[in-house]
C-alpha cells in the first residue's frame, strides 16, 4: 500500500506519539505491579506510586510459599500440560480425518464439532457441573484436563482440519500405496507435517487453559488452579497489597516469557482464524 | 452412438465406484474416518451437546440444587421478564454493544496506521496485543490496584488537578470502568485480525486510486475499509460473542457484578443464580435465553469458518 507523501513525514511522526502513549499503558500496569511486589508494606503505605527505593522479594516469598501460590502453580501446570497435549491429539486426529479421509457425515460430523462454538461454558453451566458430579470427575484434575479439552477444542479442529486440507493429498496417497495403516499414517505422516499448525495450537491453548477462571472454579474444589488462587488472594490478603501484587506478578510471569519468545507465532495464530492463510 | 458411450462411460464409473467401496482401503478410510473423530465427538457431545439439552430441561423446572426438580413449564421465562437483575443484565448488555463501534473503529485505524508504515509499527503490533494474552484474573487484580479510589489513577488526575473518582465504587462508572478495562485489554486482537486483512488488499487499487488523485484519507474511505468489509464483519461478530461470553473472569474480580447489578452481565448472573442464590433452573433459563443469542451469532461465524476451511 502506498506510504504517505514525503511533506507528510512530519505527520507520521506526530502520529507515531499517542501511539506510544497507547502502548505504554499496555505495558504499564504489569510494571505498575512488579514496582508494588518490590515494596515492604511499610514502603507501600508510606510511598504508593513513587518507584521502589529499596527492593525486597520478601513479598514473592510469602506469596509463593505462604499464600500457597507454591500449590496452585503445580496444579495449574499439571493441567495446562495434559489438557494441552490432549487438545493437541485429538485435533490432529480428527483434523486428518476431517481433511484427507473419506467416510459416511464427515461433513455433518464437522458442523456438529464446529456448532459445540455456540455453547460457551455459561450457557451449560447448570449441567455441565451436574455432569461433572454425576462423572465423579468433580474436584480431580482429570476431570479439569477433560473439560478444557471439550471446551477448547473446536478451534484447534477447525484449525488442523484446514492445514491439513492445504496438503497436497499425493502425500497422504504416497503413505497408502506403500501399504502403511491409517493409524500409521497419522503417526508417522500426519502428526510431523503438522508441527507448525500443533506447534501454533500448543501455545495458543495453553494461554487459554492457564488463564481460565470460570471452568476451574466449576471442577477444582479442594485444590485450586492460580488464577482461581490469585482471585481468592484478593479476598484473603486485603490489607496486604505489596504480596498480592506479588502473586499477580508471578502468575502472570510465564506467559510474559511465553509471549516474549512466540510473539510472532501468536500472532500468526490469532491472523489465521481471521484470513484465508 | 454418443449415447451409448455415454452410457459405457457412467457404467465404467459406477463400476469403477463400486470396486473402490470394496477396496479394503476405502473401507478402512470409512472405520478408521469415524474412529479418529470419535474421541473428539465423544467430548463435546458429553461435556456441551448433552448438558443443552439437560439444562433446557432445568430451565422448566424449579430446581433448588437439592431437591428433586419438578416441572413448571415456563415459569422461570416469565419471572425473568419482571427479574429486575435480569433486566439491569439486559440494560448493561446493551450499553456494552452500544460501544462496539469503538471496539472496531479504534483498532481499524490504529491498523491502517501501522500498516501505512508508521515509526514504531511493527512494536506497536506486538505492544498492543500483549494484554490479551494476560489472564482477566491478572488484568482485573492490577486494575483494582489502579482504579481504586486511593489508586494510581487518581493520583494521576490529582497531578493535573482534576478530583478522584470512585471509578469502581460509583454506580454510574463502574459500567464504564469494566468496559475500558476489557476494551483496553483485548484492542489488541481486532488490531492483528485488521493487519491481516489489510495485506490482502490489492496494491494496485490503492495506487489507481492515488493516481486519480485521491488523498490518503479519500483512497482509506473509498478503498481500503470498503475492501475490507468481510474482515470488519468477522470481527464484529468474534467481538460481540468474546463481550458476550469472555467478560467472566473480569467481573469476578474487578467489580463483583456491582455495586448494586450495576455490572452485571448475564453470564455472571447465570453463576450468581446458580450458586449464591441456588435457583440452578432459574439460572438454567438466562443460559438459554444466552444460548439464542450465541446460536444465531456462532451460526454467522461458522458460516465464514467454513467458507475458510474448504472440506
Amino acid at each position: 500500500m502506498a506510504t504517505l507523501g514525503a511533506s507528510e513525514k512530519r505527520i507520521r511522526w506526530l502520529i507515531a506519539v499517542p501511539m506510544a502513549l497507547l502502548a505504554i499503558s499496555c505495558i504499564y500496569p504489569l510494571v505498575f505491579a512488579f514496582n508494588v511486589a518490590l515494596k515492604s508494606k511499610r514502603d507501600y503505605i508510606l510511598n504508593r506510586f513513587s518507584l521502589v527505593a529499596d527492593a525486597t522479594f520478601d513479598n514473592f516469598r510469602l506469596a509463593w510459599v505462604q499464600a500457597k501460590l507454591a500449590d496452585y502453580f503445580v496444579n495449574s501446570l499439571t493441567v495446562t500440560v495434559g489438557a494441552v497435549a490432549l487438545l493437541l491429539l485429538v485435533s490432529s486426529l480428527a483434523g486428518y480425518a476431517l481433511a484427507s479421509l473419506r467416510f459416511p457425515y464427515r461433513r455433518a460430523v464437522f458442523l456438529v464439532l464446529l456448532a459445540a462454538l455456540m455453547i460457551p461454558v455459561q450457557v451449560v453451566l447448570v449441567p455441565f457441573y451436574r455432569t461433572m458430579i454425576a462423572t465423579g470427575l468433580v474436584d480431580t484434575r482429570i476431570g479439569l484436563i477433560l473439560a478444557y479439552t471439550a471446551f477448547f477444542l473446536p478451534f484447534s479442529i477447525y484449525l488442523m482440519t484446514a492445514f491439513y486440507a492445504r496438503l497436497p493429498r499425493e502425500l497422504i496417497e504416497a503413505a497408502k500405496i506403500d501399504g502403511a495403516s491409517l493409524l500409521a499414517i497419522w503417526w508417522h505422516v500426519m502428526l510431523p507435517l503438522g508441527k507448525p499448525a500443533l506447534f501454533t495450537l500448543g501455545i495458543l491453548n495453553t494461554l487459554y487453559c492457564w488463564n481460565d477462571l470460570l471452568i476451574s472454579l466449576l471442577v477444582l474444589q479442594s485444590r485450586r488452579t492460580l488464577m482461581v488462587g490469585i482471585a481468592a488472594l484478593r479476598g484473603e490478603y486485603t490489607t496486604n497489597v505489596p504480596m498480592l501484587a506479588a502473586g499477580v506478578v508471578l502468575a502472570a510471569l510465564p506467559i510474559v516469557v511465553i509471549y516474549v519468545i512466540f510473539q510472532r507465532r501468536i500472532v500468526a495464530g490469532i491472523a489465521v482464524g481471521a484470513v484465508k492463510g | 452412438m454418443t449415447s451409448a458411450t455415454e452410457t459405457h462411460g457412467t457404467a465404467t464409473a459406477v463400476r469403477a465406484r463400486e470396486l473402490l467401496d470394496r477396496n479394503p482401503a476405502s473401507r478402512a478410510e470409512r472405520r478408521f474416518g469415524i474412529l479418529f473423530v470419535l474421541p473428539a465427538l465423544a467430548l463435546v457431545i458429553v461435556f456441551r451437546i448433552v448438558p443443552l439439552v439437560w439444562g433446557a430441561g432445568y430451565s422448566l423446572t424449579d430446581y433448588n440444587g437439592i431437591d428433586a426438580p419438578s416441572y413448571i413449564g415456563l415459569q422461570n421465562y416469565a419471572a425473568l421478564a419482571t427479574d429486575p437483575a435480569f433486566r439491569d443484565s439486559i440494560v448493561n448488555t446493551l450499553i456494552l454493544l452500544a460501544t462496539l463501534p469503538v471496539w472496531i473503529g479504534l483498532p481499524l485505524v490504529l491498523a491502517i496506521l501501522i500498516h501505512q508504515g508508521v515509526p514504531g509499527g511493527r512494536l506497536f503490533r506486538a505492544v498492543y496485543f500483549f494484554p490479551a494474552v494476560l489472564s482477566s484474573v491478572i488484568v482485573g487484580a492490577i486494575f483494582n490496584m489502579v482504579l481504586r479510589y486511593d489508586g494510581s489513577f487518581n493520583a494521576m488526575l490529582g497531578s493535573l488537578g482534576l478530583s478522584p473518582v470512585d471509578w469502581l465504587g460509583n454506580s454510574n462508572t463502574a459500567l464504564f470502568a469494566l468496559i475500558g478495562v476489557q476494551l483496553w485489554s483485548t484492542f489488541g486482537m481486532n488490531v492483528l485480525i485488521f493487519l491481516a486483512g489489510l495485506s490482502t488488499v490489492p496494491e494496485e487499487l490503492v495506487e489507481a486510486a492515488k493516481l486519480d488523485g485521491a488523498s490518503t484519507l479519500q483512497t482509506w474511505r473509498h478503498v481500503v475499509v470498503p475492501s475490507m468489509v468481510p474482515i470488519i464483519e468477522f470481527a464484529t461478530v468474534a467481538t460481540t460473542i468474546g463481550v458476550l461470553t469472555s467478560m467472566f473472569g473480569l467481573i469476578y474480580v474487578l467489580t463483583a457484578g456491582g455495586p448494586g447489578t450495576s455490572t452485571t452481565l448475564p453470564e455472571y448472573l447465570i453463576w450468581l443464580e446458580q450458586g449464591r442464590m441456588n435457583r440452578p433452573g432459574y439460572a438454567s433459563a438466562i443460559s438459554i435465553v444466552l444460548f439464542g443469542v450465541m446460536a444465531v451469532l456462532a451460526l454467522v461465524q461458522i458460516r465464514i469458518m467454513t467458507k475458510n476451511a474448504e472440506i
